[in-house]
């Protein structure tokens, strides 16, 4: 009876563990998806929102690691509750770089305010955008609800998002050869993208993590990858 | 994950408040069932008592997880049904101490809120369901702060959707918990709606703008100086229709894309057999394909070998705007190749051609055993260049020097197969080689056969 009660407890700590990376997951989402409207509309109160916000998430990736190492080093937990525990821990590794990209996105955004709008390539980073928030959005459903076949689209649809990078990265290219004067915003509009295009990988790390998680083996194979910059 | 263990043994007890009065009131007592996690909770709400069992939850998730477990007994109050059936999804939060957010638990979740956020278990952590931290914050509001609020958000699946969340605040339960309520409301058709008067408004300003100008400067032209020149007047009416005939068709597929954004959200219904819609649209266009000189290669199947789940009139649109892209861009003596298959998965298909550049456009949101039918159509036309893909279903996307003005299109053919399709649940991928031309590919939920979905529904009325 003693035994089971130790068993059950520890089975709750980790399932508390995981609500609260789906709960810091739900903050990065917010922060992902926050940037990319204020972004499009040109929000700046919402942009300083999300910046002053970044904080919270650093506090939170730090709470469950120290949550998580403290369950490794009592626990000694083995097989499928470690994978849990170091899952827990990586995933938040990830959600913290996402907040960070946001609150980038989020700067340039009010840098970007002050200038010329730049146009129908707004449009299309907002698009892409909407795309990158989808894929992190589709993976911590995937998290929550255990789905390794979830998981793994998300990993096999990378691809998407760096053809949408690659061809906005010719298009401003091609913007800030005509006219100089558009270099300066062309250069964050580039960045913001770039962002977006890391918070995609990320998506995709935190898909490898859940199918490693559940079944114990690691996603390989290549994934066509494409870089702008060896065209 | 967050697969959650047993609830606590006070939860299996039976417990009904009435919030008016704020007095407990028994409605029921059920013996506990020793091994089964049997919530079986009444909450009072605006007064009305009602109770949740475990039996709605079964209902949701497969049946082999029921297995060997004893159903409890059910006490049936009228208002349950009444909650159960809303359309607005209504749950029932409760939690024991405040700021520990990850430990607030659904302790009644309708059916609305049960298939809009997923929830496949009885008494599953708030956090499971709602991520949102705006509405995790409201819930805690309420909860421990003793005010209502409300907020709006976004669930953003394939089929965007706007709701108005509303938190109140419940009478504590008997054991200590604080309850909260909440209830969400669709405002999808409302915030659609305006976001399609706004669309219209600037499209349609911008893009009739320019037949606009041509036809005011020939009617300028016709009264002035070439008022009396009989040759003049005969090409410049012949210009002018054509400009005309150019706005009225730019305001059919205006109207066409924004009926059907508007209606995105709403899934289809009907069957439609997909080779006789396909048929259909071939047979249409003959006349405009023999005066061209390309042809069809199309062997349609059997009647009724592959059946989606859809509205045939917008099938039938997807299929048109496909083939007539292909027969614009395929050059005389040329072939436009249709064809469709079933079952494939929900994923985008393989490239036709191994030296293809592909993408998907669309993918459908991932349903675990989903099969689709598969509709391609492929042209013989000079192909795309790799980076004007991800921007084909942006409208008035025209691939750069492909502007030439023979091609009559009003630049919105794409858009709208795209928004048909994600309404249908379906995906859209396209490839193409430079040189040797471009496939399209559309994929769609195929149609369960119809004795299946009789004796399905027939279950579902039993248990």
């Amino acid at each position: 009876m003693m035994n089971e009660h130790i068993v059950r407890s520890f089975e709750d700590e980790l399932n508390q563990l995981a609500a609260e990376v789906v709960r810091m997951g739900g903050l990065a989402e917010a922060q992902v998806n926050d940037s990319i409207t204020a972004f499009a509309r040109r929000d700046v109160p919402l942009a300083q929102a999300v910046a002053g916000r970044d904080e919270k998430l650093d506090v939170m990736e730090a709470d469950i690691e120290r949550a998580a190492i403290r369950m490794i080093a009592l626990r000694q937990p083995m097989a499928n509750d470690l994978r849990r525990a170091v899952g827990a821990m990586k995933i938040a590794m990830n959600l913290e770089r996402c907040g960070d990209l946001a609150k980038n996105i989020a700067k340039r955004t009010l840098i970007l305010a002050e200038a010329e709008p730049a146009g129908p390539v707004t449009r299309s980073i907002e698009r892409m955008g909407k795309l990158v928030a989808g894929r992190l959005k589709d993976v911590l459903d995937a998290y929550t609800a255990s789905e390794v076949d979830r998981a793994v689209s998300v990993w096999t649809r990378d691809t998407e998002v760096d053809e949408h990078y690659d061809s906005l990265f010719r298009e401003l290219l091609t913007y800030m050869m005509g006219d100089p004067r558009t270099i300066t915003a062309g250069a964050h509009l580039l960045f913001v993208a770039k962002n977006l295009e890391r918070i995609g990988d990320h998506a995709t790390n935190i898909a490898e993590i859940v199918h490693y998680e559940i079944t114990g083996r690691e996603l390989i194979a290549d994934r066509p990858k494409m870089d702008a910059l060896s065209q | 994950m967050p697969s959650d263990g047993p609830p606590r043994a006070h939860r299996n007890v039976l417990l009904a408040t009435a919030a008016g009065a704020g007095a407990p009131l028994l409605l029921a007592a059920l013996g506990q069932v020793e091994a089964g996690p049997a919530v079986l909770s009444a909450l009072g709400v605006a007064g009305c008592g009602l109770w949740l069992t475990r039996r709605a939850f079964d209902a949701a998730r497969p049946a082999a997880d029921t297995a060997g477990e004893a159903a409890p007994a059910v006490a049936s109050i009228p208002y349950a049904d009444i909650l159960e059936n809303l359309g607005d999804p209504v749950m029932v939060i409760a939690a024991d101490e405040p700021f520990e957010v990850t430990g607030h638990r659904l302790v009644f979740a309708n059916r609305a809120a049960r298939d809009l956020f997923r929830i496949y278990r009885p008494d599953v952590r708030l956090i499971t369901a709602i991520r949102n931290p705006q509405i995790i914050e409201l819930v805690e509001e309420a909860l421990f702060g003793g005010v209502g609020g409300d907020t709006t958000f976004e669930t953003g699946a394939a089929q965007d959707r706007s709701w108005t969340a509303v938190a109140s605040p419940l009478a504590p339960a008997p054991w200590g918990a604080s309850m909260a309520l909440l209830i969400l409301r669709d405002q999808t058709d409302l915030r659609r709606a305006e976001r399609m008067r706004a669309d219209f408004l600037a499209n349609a300003s911008h893009e009739l703008r320019t037949p606009l100008a041509s036809l005011s400067g020939f009617i300028e032209t016709l009264r002035g100086p070439a008022r009396n020149d009989v040759a003049a007047r005969d090409k410049f009416l012949g210009i002018m229709q054509a400009q005309a005939e150019r706005m009225s068709r730019l305001i059919d597929d205006l109207m066409s894309l924004s009926r059907i954004e508007l209606n995105e959200h709403i899934a289809p219904l009907g069957r439609v057999d997909l080779s006789a819609a396909v048929t259909d649209v071939t047979d249409a266009l003959m006349p405009v394909v023999r005066a061209k000189g390309v042809s069809f290669a199309w062997s349609p199947p059997g009647r009724d070998q592959i059946v989606v789940e859809g509205d045939r009139d917008q099938i039938v649109q997807v299929i048109q705007n496909l083939v007539d892209n292909a027969v614009k861009y395929t050059p005389a003596g040329g072939v436009i190749g249709i064809e469709i298959g079933a079952p494939v998965e929900g994923d985008a298909p393989p490239a036709r051609d191994p030296e293809a550049t592909r993408l998907p456009l669309l993918t459908p949101e991932h349903r675990a055993g989903g099969a689709y039918a598969l509709l391609r159509v492929s042209d013989q036309g000079p192909g795309m260049p790799r980076d004007a893909l991800p921007r084909l279903t942006e409208r008035f996307y025209r691939v750069e020097g492909q502007k030439s003005g023979d091609k009559s299109g009003t630049g919105l053919g794409l858009a709208i197969v795209k928004h048909i399709v994600n309404r249908h649940k379906g995906g859209l991928a396209a490839e193409t080689v430079l040189g040797r031309g471009s496939t399209f590919s559309a994929w769609f939920p195929l149609s369960p056969p119809v004795d299946a979905r009789v004796s399905a529904d027939a279950v579902a009325k039993v248990s």
